[in-house]
């Protein structure tokens, strides 16, 4: 899932100050799930607006909407009937969400209230951590199922670096060290000598350096 | 049948409530409900009592209170928005009232973000050792609430000549 976290309210208000007419438009699925732009978010944060707006005597009209996805046409059509009302929209999905509801309707300014963070899991209640890139070229086979990218703030592809301690990164001594976690792993699967093979530098084009990417799926299309 | 409400809740009941003079503050009172002696014909009378001083909330656990019913009230009618909980250790699901603290500490800090004071949401928790019932919990934290300066989210009635005309009002929450 995309992880993301509301931006400071102070900020918000600023990004909104021009307008006179806010739709707060929040998104049932990832930002939802971190607790950062779902339905109760959203009423959480347009409260706190109203509330700040009363307090300083402006006239400001805040609605709510929320959708089960952002990202996806289908749902952000469902706007159409009463986007005209307002003169911007505040939008609480990720990145993507954002710029999915700008394109559908460009001639109304889409505001992100949230700084969308990374790939992640739920690893525990209110606690999500980042454990993919996006890469574009998943090796988890040969690591055991844990991404040397995402979980080696080295980023190392050859073995650990040896600076660990107690099984604890070097560099960020709170996280524990992948590659201790993936010789782990590939010692419980009896697969320690996929390690003996050399990885060659990574071929970071199918991650960037070409622009935003896309997937084209002929069979899923009209 | 013999009434199960406690002498004491009677004496509350009859007492005069005291709340401060001047503009009347308007306290939401959300209240688990294994608060003792909090049964729907309490909550009426206390409502009748503190008339638009005091607005009850039973809900299942504390932990079932969300920032939103807290920010909501807070918009619309309520000074002070608080809650009830079962003393720490005493919970019936464990870990409501730890979870409501949290939301209520959470809740505190947004509203400090946009100016209101923290003390205008909080969480009680009732005695381990000699639990109190609803109405004498509700008369300690209208107390303590009392002191609060109205809040300025609020639109009141003004009185007297010159009251001005009421602007069109855009901040109206429509939900989708």
């Amino acid at each position: 899932m995309i992880t993301a976290e509301r931006k400071p309210i102070d900020e918000i208000r600023a990004m909104v100050a021009p307008y006179k007419r806010v739709l707060v438009l929040g998104c049932g699925s990832c930002v939802a799930e971190c607790a950062a732009g779902g339905e109760k978010e959203t009423g959480m944060l347009s409260s706190t607006l109203r509330m700040a707006n009363k307090m300083e005597g402006k006239d400001v009209l805040i609605e709510e909407k929320t959708l089960d996805r952002q990202c996806v046409k289908d749902f952000v059509i469902l706007l159409d009937d009463i986007v005209d009302q307002y003169d911007a929209v505040l939008s609480l999905g990720c990145g993507a969400g954002v710029q999915a509801v700008a394109e559908m309707f460009s001639e109304i300014p889409v505001l992100p209230a949230l700084n969308t963070e990374f790939l992640g899991e739920t690893r525990d209640q209110g606690y999500w951590v980042e454990n993919c890139l996006g890469c574009g070229d998943c090796m988890l086979d040969d690591f055991g199922g844990v991404c040397p990218l995402a979980r080696c703030s080295k980023q190392l592809f050859n073995g650990p670096c040896g600076g660990s301690r107690e099984g604890k990164c070097e560099v960020n001594p709170e996280i524990p060290c992948a590659w201790q976690a993936i010789i782990d792993r590939l010692d419980r699967f009896g697969s320690l000598d996929r390690l003996e093979q050399i990885y060659p530098p990574k071929d970071w084009s199918r991650k960037q350096g070409g622009g935003p990417r896309k997937i084209m799926r002929e069979d899923q299309r009209r | 049948m013999e009434s199960r409400i406690s002498q004491d809740t009677r004496e509350q009941a009859d007492k005069k409530p005291r709340i401060s003079q001047g503009v009347k503050r308007t306290l939401a009172l959300f209240y688990c409900q294994n608060t003792p002696e909090s049964g729907e014909a309490v909550r009426q009378a206390l409502e009748k009592k503190y008339a638009s001083s005091l607005r009850l909330f039973p809900i299942p656990c504390s932990g079932r209170l969300d920032p939103l019913h807290l920010l909501k009230a807070l918009e619309e009618f309520a000074d002070a928005a608080y809650v009830i909980a079962c003393p720490e250790g005493a919970c019936r699901y464990f870990e409501g009232n730890l979870r409501a603290t949290k939301r209520v500490d959470m809740t505190a800090r947004t509203i400090a973000q946009i100016g209101l004071e923290k003390e205008r949401v909080g969480i009680v928790a009732n005695s381990k050792e000699n639990p109190k019932p609803l109405a004498k919990l509700a008369e300690e934290i209208l107390g303590r609430v009392s002191e609060i300066r109205p809040s300025p989210v609020l639109e009141r009635p003004k009185t007297g000549k010159g009251t001005k005309e009421k602007k069109d009002d855009h901040s109206r929450k429509k939900t989708h």
